[in-house]
């Protein structure tokens, strides 16, 4: 039998990279002496914030603390089965309403099988991210219809991206999620990829060369540059960031880089990025939108 | 001696750094094989992308340690489709490395390259003898100091090889060529 609730105060409808923080402002779960996330007001989750609320889970699982997700209706909760975000999050969190037992494997001959969505995925090694990015490199050819070279650039984006999350992480993982948006002209993709390590600061502070950044946001401006990186005496490490961007502005794509305690967005092809303090959540979280891209007639 | 590699063998799709991890592994077998003067091909047809946690991982560690760890032997590429080609360029333009690569019987070089050390590479590349820096400055118009640091900058990345040679009136000299 689920937690009774008093009705939800939190307006957010839509939840994605941006309003991410936003919920963790305004419920705080980290500071809470019962971490719970109240989502029955959203009726929309992007696979950015998706993997963002698996990170916070399977944190504060890490913490020994076991954090609540409040749902209401049927849109999220079924897409959240769908997305496989409910294995992934259930061992190390409440649902409220939990999910009837019939409900839990009700999207199980599924799997794998939709052509817009790669489903929450956790990320450990890089022998189960070669098949997984293979996965999505035929999703982007065969159902979406990519042109090849588009489809691998944005494979190389989620495989750089992912790679950070066990490099620089010892005890932690990460999540991955992808969705395909919209028709036609409007289409669109979102990869995110989040972990609840370190965070790029932590990291990058091993290096001497960037022991003296003060701030998240700095550390951030500092990763995209190439060849940031922990390892001073690896010549070759320390471009993933910058070619992630190079890419998201290759393609007039949105990039979205949340370490520690601050935000940076990269949108369209503009140069420059939009940073701002988000509250402190450990971890590397990453949102890339890419436009629909069209074989050349 | 040529000794090759065939990434294929890999996979199609040649994801993370791991994964190189157990390529280049098999490349230092290969490279410990060689004299100076030979040459390690990796042979990338059928190879449809690699990511750049890849490439800096296979070409970019062994092209940094190739002068030190195996002087005088040269990394080759071939067989790159366009899409490959063209990532491998941006790998190594951000690590600031090139490497050769052979299509049909011509080198070039890839990667991040002074268009001036490029054209002396490509002199050097085509001709049949080694090279000394006095017919280089020749050839190419440039004076001696400046042809002497394309050559060391090229030698250090292990791109063109220096050998010892003696000129026609015996002096000691050092010849420069591509490949054998």
């Amino acid at each position: 039998m689920g937690i009774m609730l008093t009705t939800p105060t939190y307006r957010i409808r839509k939840l994605d990279s941006i309003t991410f923080d936003d919920l963790l402002r305004e419920q705080d779960p980290f500071g809470a002496q019962s971490p719970r996330f109240d989502l029955r007001q959203v009726k929309f989750v992007t696979p950015a914030a998706m993997v963002q609320l698996a990170a916070a889970c399977h944190f504060l699982d890490r913490q020994e603390r076991r954090a609540t997700i409040n749902l209401s209706g049927t849109t999220v909760p079924s897409y959240f089965l769908r997305s496989n975000f409910v294995n992934i999050v259930r061992p190390v969190a409440h649902f409220n309403p939990p999910f009837r037992r019939g409900a839990l494997d009700a999207f199980d001959h599924l799997h794998g099988s939709n052509q817009v969505l790669i489903e929450v995925t956790k990320i450990e090694t890089g022998q189960a991210l070669q098949g997984l990015l293979s996965r999505i490199v035929d999703v982007l050819i065969r159902n979406l219809a990519y042109p090849e070279a588009a489809a691998f650039d944005a494979v190389i984006a989620v495989s750089e991206v992912a790679q950070n999350t066990f490099d620089h992480n010892d005890e932690t993982c990460g999540f991955l999620a992808m969705q395909v948006y919209g028709q036609g002209q409007h289409r669109f993709l979102e990869i995110g990829v989040a972990d609840f390590g370190q965070g790029l600061a932590a990291t990058l502070r091993r290096n001497p060369l960037h022991a003296g950044v003060q701030t998240d946001l700095e550390m951030i401006e500092r990763a995209v540059q190439n060849r940031t990186s922990q390892h001073h005496d690896d010549q070759t490490r320390g471009t993933r960031m910058y070619h992630l961007l190079s890419i998201a502005h290759q393609h007039a794509g949105s990039l979205q880089i949340r370490s520690g305690g601050a935000n940076l967005r990269y949108r369209g092809d503009r140069r420059q990025g939009w940073g701002r303090d988000v509250p402190h959540m450990p971890g590397v979280h990453i949102a890339l939108t890419l436009p629909a891209v069209f074989p050349t007639p | 001696m040529e000794k090759r590699l065939l990434l294929k063998e890999y996979g199609v799709q040649l994801w993370t750094r791991e994964l190189a991890k157990e390529v280049r592994s098999q490349l230092v077998v290969l490279l410990d094989q060689l004299e100076p003067g030979d040459t390690a091909v990796i042979d990338a047809a059928g190879v449809q992308v690699f990511d750049y946690s890849f490439a800096n991982e296979l070409f970019g560690k062994t092209l940094l340690s190739l002068p030190y760890e195996y002087p005088g032997r040269f990394l080759i590429v071939e067989n790159l489709s366009p899409y490959v080609r063209l990532n491998l360029t941006k790998a190594l333009e951000s690590l600031g490395l090139a490497i050769i690569e052979r299509t049909g019987g011509e080198l070039k070089l890839l990667g991040k390259v002074h268009p001036a050390d490029e054209a002396t590479f490509a002199e050097v590349a085509k001709s049949r003898e080694p090279l000394t820096a006095a017919v280089l400055r020749d050839r190419l118009g440039a004076n001696l100091n400046a042809i002497n640091e394309r050559l060391t900058k090229l030698t250090n990345l292990a791109l063109v090889r220096r050998e010892r040679g003696v000129s026609p009136a015996g002096r000691e000299l050092y010849l420069y060529r591509v490949l054998a």
